[in-house]
């Protein structure tokens, strides 16, 4: 080889994209899809991962797969939910706490009538959202909605603070065992699933990672200490306990999944979040709501 | 050879540096101008109705974000020519490669010394026999989109994350695996 170290990097293009940045659709990398089909369900990873077969029923999980250090992925992290795991953690806490908010808030009806709630009834609310609001002119989460409606309560409870995850989590207890049901094969709904689906697969941050490397290309491969699982059946205990000892909403634990894969974080209740949400939402149709519930 | 120089110069500059210097950054970042590392993200607390926010190990808004109001494009693969002696430190390349803010090479790929292998990339134990020439390692960590379109592997060079001598220094270490 020569002395001199030489190096011809081929910069020039490079260049010119980012002097080029104000075309209408910018190149992104996309990581390819799969078949999510016109009206995804959880059961739908059978086609994706087929771990699908290891935890569709909570009552009937192996406890030798879920501890297994090479099969445990497939379990899809349901060992953590009743009633594998009977244990009192965090979550129960936060229930608590979320009745004793909600009573205050509801002291005249409103909070609940506000929510969507016919009658003041909490069983099957949960199943109502993400929704789009038209008076609000987007789609919201419940988390976005109880931030909303406690507010007009004279409370603030911010979009993914313990709280309101709280208030959350006592609503949410309300469905446990219902299937998720949201329709996204039309209008507004429609629009935000395909935004969140086209969100999921594309590339940013240093890494030029999209929630899908992990969630679909390295899926059940190891990372270091960590295994990612399917994107399937996710979305059905959320909030959820972290047993590092935090209360988190699906948005808060999406800014720690940007982190870790070294792309800047976004707002909790972001249009592109509330994308996502929607996205993962409609993976998890046809699976019931576990909460509380506990996971590592 | 002054032409390629100043090539790579560029090239290094305009990674170094915010892609939208002279633009704003999205509106919806979770982003702190006033904190050193700029990156924020929130920790509920408990009992609590409000968000606090911690500072991250990183700034991370210098990339492209998640943001419909992002206007940066996914950098082209940058195809790259080592020439001249590797003059690699492999001591260093290995520090590098195992650090989890740099190159971090082992969260896919099993290296030795580690107890927990990755194995989103294929191992590299032994990956010093397998005959690759020092250019070849070299564009496969600048940027492997140039064999591999599809490849989940970061553009370490491409992307700023490693330098010319940080990746020399990683190609040093790679090749002393036997």
């Amino acid at each position: 080889m020569k002395t001199s170290a030489r190096i011809a990097a081929i910069a020039l293009s490079g260049l010119a994209l980012s002097l080029g940045a104000h075309a209408e659709e910018v190149y992104r990398d996309m990581t390819p899809y799969i078949d999510y089909g016109s009206k995804p369900r959880a059961s739908d990873d059978a086609r994706h991962t087929n771990t699908y077969q290891y935890w569709k029923d909570n009552a009937r999980i192996d406890p030798q797969r879920a501890s297994s250090a090479t099969q445990f992925w497939t379990v899809n992290w349901k060992y953590k939910d009743p009633p594998f795991n009977d244990t009192l953690h965090g979550g129960h806490d936060a229930q608590d706490r979320g009745a004793e908010l909600y009573r205050q808030l509801n002291a005249d009806g409103r909070f609940a009538a506000c929510l969507g709630a016919k009658k003041g009834e909490l069983k099957g609310l949960r199943l109502q959202y993400p929704q789009y609001r038209k008076d609000m002119q987007r789609v919201v989460g419940l988390e976005a909605m109880i931030e909303h409606c406690a507010d007009k309560q004279g409370m603030k409870l911010v979009n993914g603070s313990y709280d309101n995850s709280a208030v959350s989590v006592y609503i949410t207890a309300f469905s446990n065992g219902m299937p998720i049901r949201i329709d996204v094969s039309k209008g507004p709904l429609k629009e935000s699933f395909e935004n969140g689906k086209k969100l999921f697969h594309t590339k940013a941050g240093w890494t030029n990672f999209s929630c899908a490397t992990c969630h679909v290309s390295v899926v059940g491969k190891n990372l270091r200490g960590q295994t990612p699982t399917t994107h399937y059946g996710d979305v059905a205990h959320w909030p959820t306990w972290r047993s590092k000892d935090e209360l988190q909403s699906l948005h808060v634990r999406f800014t720690e999944c940007n982190r870790n894969s070294g792309v800047q974080p976004l707002q909790i209740g972001s249009k592109e979040y509330t994308d996502i949400e929607v996205f993962m939402t409609a993976l998890s149709n046809g699976y019931p709501v576990v909460n509380p519930s506990q996971r590592d | 050879m002054k032409i390629t120089l100043l090539a790579l110069a560029i090239g290094g500059l305009t990674a170094a540096m915010p892609a939208v210097a002279d633009e704003a950054l999205p509106s919806n970042l979770l982003y702190d101008a006033g904190k050193e590392k700029k990156t924020v993200w929130p920790l509920p607390v408990k009992n609590s109705g409000e968000l606090k926010y911690n500072e991250h190990r990183q700034d991370l808004s210098k990339w492209p974000t998640l943001s419909y109001e992002d206007k940066r494009p996914t950098k082209k693969a940058e195809k790259v020519e080592l020439q001249g002696p590797l003059n690699g430190n492999a001591e260093n390349g290995k520090k590098l490669a195992m650090n989890t803010q740099r190159g971090n090479c082992w969260a896919c790929h099993a290296l030795p010394g580690d107890v927990q292998p990755g194995s989103g990339g294929p191992p590299l134990l032994n990956v010093g026999t397998w005959g690759y020439s020092d250019a070849h390692m070299y564009q496969q960590i600048w940027d492997r989109r140039v064999a591999n379109p599809g490849t989940e592997m970061p553009p370490f060079g491409t992307n700023g994350v490693l330098s010319d001598q940080d990746i020399r220094d990683i190609v040093a270490f790679l090749q002393s695996l036997n």
